[in-house]
């Protein structure tokens, strides 16, 4: 299975890593997250921005996609959010940018564990998840509102 | 004002603060957030994960007394060294990983009040630098001591057939049996929600302050013995659905309130709510 280009780096650089080195590497990712923000004067063609019941707190997903049918997604994210899902938040909106909504709604989440790496894919930790079907959810909607418009 | 049954099971962050190069203490950080040590921690501490640490998977059980003893030497514990618990959460997994030391008969414990939020509120320092400490050789206990405060399955069975007190730690949502899962969390593999016949839902933030700190004597014996019944001597067991947020309770009666024969069902709902024959009440 071959993901976008740049989540293939992405995958291929921490399935090269000893585990303290993944661990080190997600810390960083995690840490991103303020650079994932929507900047000023930005706009988007979806925010989709709420507090759902499996998450411990807001996450807000901007979707941009520009005339070629290339992805930009921004995040945001509400304190409580946990470590884990920092990270795959900012992996995810650095490995998506530039593939198509299609190719994000395509996407198969068994990258994850491949990033993630076995020992912290756990109960209580699901939400790594969260965060790809959020993005998927919001290139559904983009696209079945573009599909209204034609 | 009277004082807990064994106050100085409970520390706070100034007390902490002041012992993070004692000898004699090792902190230990226990997070549900499985990379928030990695973030930054107070300084000395030392990591230990509720799974990867604690429990044996393949057979849905703690380590073994082996195990045990390799996981205290490679993190410099000995014997006589006063494990002192903080952690996220209110100390959900700080408290669980404290039972678990008690398990297998470290007795030698203490837990942060307010736990790791509280040392964040008041602006101490975290630090990345990861402590290293000698090796020790700690001894392999002899036993876990597993029936002085652990139920399984058929003890709390026995316990809610002969209408011992059981307490229900969950949120209220949960006992009635109207979701499954905790809120804010992902379904974690229940079929059926409700709780355990006979049981009391007492849910565990009850026990603590806004700021995550422990309420006083006082308003602790007005939940658990003026409001739920519970008396110091009675066999009492709690449960929630993974062990951790009953564990939080268990030291609420154990060492705040001095109740004598508490035991945490770890097995909990994940266990009991799947368990074909399992008896259950739903309430509106």
């Amino acid at each position: 299975m071959s993901y976008p280009v740049k989540l293939q780096a992405i995958v291929d650089l921490f399935q090269s890593l000893p585990d303290v080195a993944k661990r080190e590497n997600l810390v960083l990712y995690s840490e991103a997250t303020k650079s994932l923000e929507p900047k000023s004067g930005e706009t988007f063609d979806l925010e989709d921005i709420r507090k759902d019941e499996e998450c411990t707190d807001t996450v807000g997903v901007y979707l941009k996609v520009n005339e070629q049918d290339e992805v930009l997604f921004r995040m945001t994210l509400g304190p409580e959010v946990q470590t884990l899902t920092r990270a795959m938040s900012a992996i995810l909106c650095r490995g998506l940018q530039g593939s198509t909504p299609q190719a994000v709604l395509d996407l198969e989440s068994d990258f994850i564990p491949k990033i993630v790496g076995a020992e912290l894919v756990r109960q209580r930790s699901q939400t790594t998840y969260y965060v790809l079907t959020r993005m998927k959810s919001a290139c559904k909607v983009y696209l079945n509102r573009k599909r209204l418009k034609v | 004002m009277t004082t807990y049954a064994q106050p100085e099971i409970l520390v706070d962050i100034e007390w902490l603060e002041k012992h993070l190069d004692d000898p004699s203490i090792r902190v230990i950080e226990s997070n549900e957030d499985v990379l928030l040590y990695d973030t930054g921690h107070i300084r000395n501490a030392v990591h230990i994960d509720w799974r990867s640490d604690l429990q044996d998977d393949l057979i849905r059980d703690y380590i073994s007394p082996e195990k045990f003893a390799a996981l205290c030497s490679r993190n410099g514990i000995t014997p006589e060294t006063t494990c002192v618990f903080y952690g996220d959460k209110s100390n959900w997994w700080a408290a669980y990983a404290l039972w678990a030391f008690r398990l297998f008969g470290h007795t030698k414990v203490k837990l942060v009040n307010g736990g790791r939020d509280r040392w964040k509120a008041s602006g101490k320092t975290f630090t990345k630098d990861k402590p290293h400490f000698p090796a020790t050789n700690y001894p392999i206990p002899s036993k876990r001591y597993d029936n002085d405060i652990r139920a399984f399955y058929l003890d709390t069975l026995a316990h809610s057939k002969a209408a011992k007190p059981l307490i229900d730690v969950r949120s209220p949502g949960e006992f009635k049996g109207d979701v499954t899962h905790m809120p804010e969390y992902p379904q974690e593999g229940v079929l059926r929600g409700g709780h355990v016949p006979g049981a009391n839902s007492v849910p565990w933030k009850t026990a603590v302050n806004e700021d995550g700190t422990f309420k006083s004597v006082e308003e602790l014996k007005a939940i658990y013995e003026q409001g739920c019944g519970l008396k110091a001597d009675q066999d009492t067991i709690v449960y929630c659905r993974i062990g951790e947020r009953s564990s939080h309770t268990w030291f609420v009666l154990t060492y705040l309130l001095g109740h004598k024969n508490v035991k945490n069902y770890d097995g909990s709902w994940t266990e009991w709510g799947n368990m074909v024959r399992s008896p259950i009440e739903r309430s509106s």
